[in-house]
């Protein structure tokens, strides 16, 4: 039985449609130039027939569109002009995503795309059902899905919540979300548009020191506050949960934005903070994805699973998507602190000598050996350097951590090791040091390294390097074992019976 | 651990006069419009050319690759040493192919690729024609052998 679309949507694609047409027929009309052609009423007229007949073709549209869910395939007959037919075979569906904007949700209507695997565009849209019907058309391809995968025709999983973000942790977002690039535009368009300004140019340096400190505070609390409206639009109500062998997460104040990740497509996950969010105990979680990512087709991408939260909780959260181990960092040998005191020396040599350089043959008067004062904050960093690095084994996962300004923890599992490659540069020899960094499928960062072993002893990167093929290996033969005692639930595109 | 063949420090020494006389060039260039010292080009090229063979020979004494029982093991480097495991499991695909200078003096390479992001293609020089063949069609094999796995 073949299903329409919903009532109310040729006259929201008509009035999308037709929104540019009724502006530029107002505007049209304003001008002197309608007098020549016949006067405003004309070109309104003209106007008000182009929008009836937009609205005319999309109850065409409408009428000659229908979509059908068959045994195997969802049928989909569309077109005015040309007839368009097509079936879109389960199987092949990888993702049907929901999409409602704020007007469609005062309607109750919503658009559903369908995802193919292959094609990088959206294969199919439905453009509009009302919002229940599209909920029922994703469950329903999925459920059909599952079963023409020789799967027990069962009711979907309930979704179970992972991690939803309180108001505070919103708040936060906000707080931090300080955009500098927000105060450069605001900094063009600011002293122009303030009439005052130009008035205080006599006035005496004072007022125009006071008036432009003032004018710095309103610019940089704007941004701020700027930041802090982005935030709470983009991520307002976020959710995070999982269902049916995907992560699913949905935000956003007036467009909520939804998308998922088969569980199988997951390479890696990555824990943030930076020193600040360390104090108040708060850290970040990504979720690295090779394959296949909603809207993007065929990519790697890094997805925000929770934009902040207490750390306890970002940690329980990166349990419940990959259950891991306790985790127990083993730090690089101390001799690691001993090569970057010497490397920060030398990078405050090369400061001074610039310095000194510049008061020598520049002119420049400046009592310049009062750099050398930032030696005291050597120790620290270099303590600190060497204390955020680590490497913890598991039974399953590699652990990496570096960084003190952004530090980063790297989760992988052993089944997601792509390579492994042991770098020594000709320096870290000379301290019998070495890099291992463990390639996955993920995220390609531009900044950044992805999950690796920084600075650990020679020895050591040996035993690790031949640990990590092992443990691929064994982790590849647990799961085709898994496979042989389940076969009749395996199915390679959803390896939902694999547990790591 | 299996070597290169010795020809390809000859393809190495020929890469580093290459880029010695496009040096030179630039050099002398800058010469003639930014009035730089006219000695700079010959001794930078020099230079380069003879660092270029110790280097050569060096990075021939480094270079080392090995099928193990479940992956290809590789070491390289001179300045940085390399050393990179690929798992059979996790090849993608492997290529032969064969430069300009390569075709000159008849060796080849062979590219394996994985689906990771950094060492996404590593690539073994200096085999001749027979051996990169050889080499590219032993490691599909290794491939299709360690599994059916989806790659990703």
């Amino acid at each position: 039985m073949p299903s329409r679309l919903s009532p109310l949507s040729p006259v929201y694609r008509a009035l999308q449609r037709s929104t540019g047409l009724i502006v530029t027929a107002v505007v049209v009309a304003q001008t002197d130039m309608t007098r020549m052609v016949g006067g405003p009423l004309l070109v309104y007229a003209l106007g008000g027939l182009a929008v009836a007949a937009v609205l005319g073709y999309e109850l065409l549209y409408y009428r000659r569109f229908t979509y059908e869910l068959t045994d195997d395939t969802l049928d989909i007959h569309s077109g005015v002009i040309s007839r368009r037919d097509r079936e879109l075979p389960y199987r092949r569906i990888q993702n049907v995503d929901i999409s409602e904007n704020t007007i469609q949700r005062l309607l109750g209507i919503a658009a559903v795309g369908l995802e193919t695997a292959g094609g990088s565009s959206t294969e199919g849209s439905i453009r509009f059902v009302s919002a229940n019907e599209a909920r029922r058309l994703q469950r329903e391809i999925q459920r059909r899905k599952r079963r023409e995968q020789g799967e027990p025709d069962r009711e979907p999983e309930p979704e179970t919540e992972l991690f939803a973000l309180s108001p505070t942790e919103l708040g936060l977002i906000g707080v931090l979300s300080f955009d500098l690039r927000v105060l450069g535009v605001l900094s063009l368009v600011g002293p122009g548009s303030i009439p005052f300004l130009s008035d205080t140019l006599e006035a005496p340096m004072a007022l125009v020191g006071v008036l432009g400190g003032l004018l710095v505070l309103a610019l940089l609390g704007s941004a701020w506050l700027l930041g802090i409206v982005v935030a709470v639009v983009n991520y307002y109500g976020f959710r995070l949960t999982r269902a049916e062998d995907e992560l699913r997460y949905e935000r956003g104040l007036f467009r909520r934005y939804t998308g998922s990740i088969p569980d199988e497509k997951v390479q890696a996950l990555t824990i943030e903070d930076n020193p600040l969010k360390r104090y108040f105990g708060y850290a970040t979680l990504k979720v690295e994805t090779a394959g296949y990512s909603p809207g993007r087709g065929e990519s790697r991408s890094s997805l925000v699973a929770i934009p902040i939260a207490k750390r306890a909780r970002v940690e329980a959260v990166a349990d419940r998507i990959e259950p891991l181990e306790p985790i127990e960092f083993d730090r690089p040998p101390t001799r690691v602190r001993r090569r970057y005191a010497a490397r920060y020396l030398i990078v405050l040599g090369v400061l001074l000598a610039a310095a000194y350089g510049a008061v020598t043959y520049l002119g420049v008067t400046a009592p310049w050996y009062t750099l050398a004062g930032l030696a005291v904050g050597i120790p620290p960093a270099v303590h600190l350097k060497w204390r955020h690095r680590g490497v913890s084994v598991g039974d399953d996962h590699v652990i990496t951590r570096n960084g003190v300004w952004l530090r980063t923890t790297k989760i992988v599992p052993y089944y997601r090791i792509q390579s492994v490659i042991d770098t020594r540069t000709i320096f870290q020899r000379r301290w019998g040091l070495a890099t291992v960094s463990i390639d996955t499928a993920g995220t390609l960062s531009i900044v950044g390294q992805g999950a690796a072993a920084v600075d650990i002893d020679v020895e050591t990167a040996d035993t690790l390097r031949a640990l990590l093929t092992d443990r691929l290996q064994a982790a590849i033969l647990g799961r085709r074992q898994a496979v042989a005692d389940h076969p009749s639930r395996w199915d390679p595109t959803s390896p939902e019976t694999f547990e790591w | 651990m299996k070597q290169l063949h010795p020809r390809i420090q000859f393809v190495w020494v020929l890469r580093s006069a290459i880029f010695a006389a496009v040096l030179g060039a630039g050099l002398f260039a800058g010469h003639l419009v930014f009035d730089l010292p006219v000695w700079l080009a010959p001794a930078a090229a020099g230079l380069v050319v003879v660092l270029g063979l110790p280097f050569a020979r060096l990075r021939y004494l480094k270079w080392g690759y090995e099928m193990r029982e479940d992956a290809l093991y590789l070491e390289r480097g001179v300045l940085t040493e390399v050393r990179t495991v690929i798992p059979y499991v996790r090849i993608q695909h492997v290529d032969s192919r064969r430069n300009p200078i390569e075709r000159a003096v008849g060796l080849a390479s062979t590219v394996v690729y994985t689906a990771g992001s950094r060492g996404s293609d590593v690539r073994i020089p200096g085999l001749t024609d027979a051996g990169a063949t050889d080499l590219r069609e032993r490691l599909k094999e290794l491939a299709i052998l360690a599994g059916e796995e989806d790659a990703v």
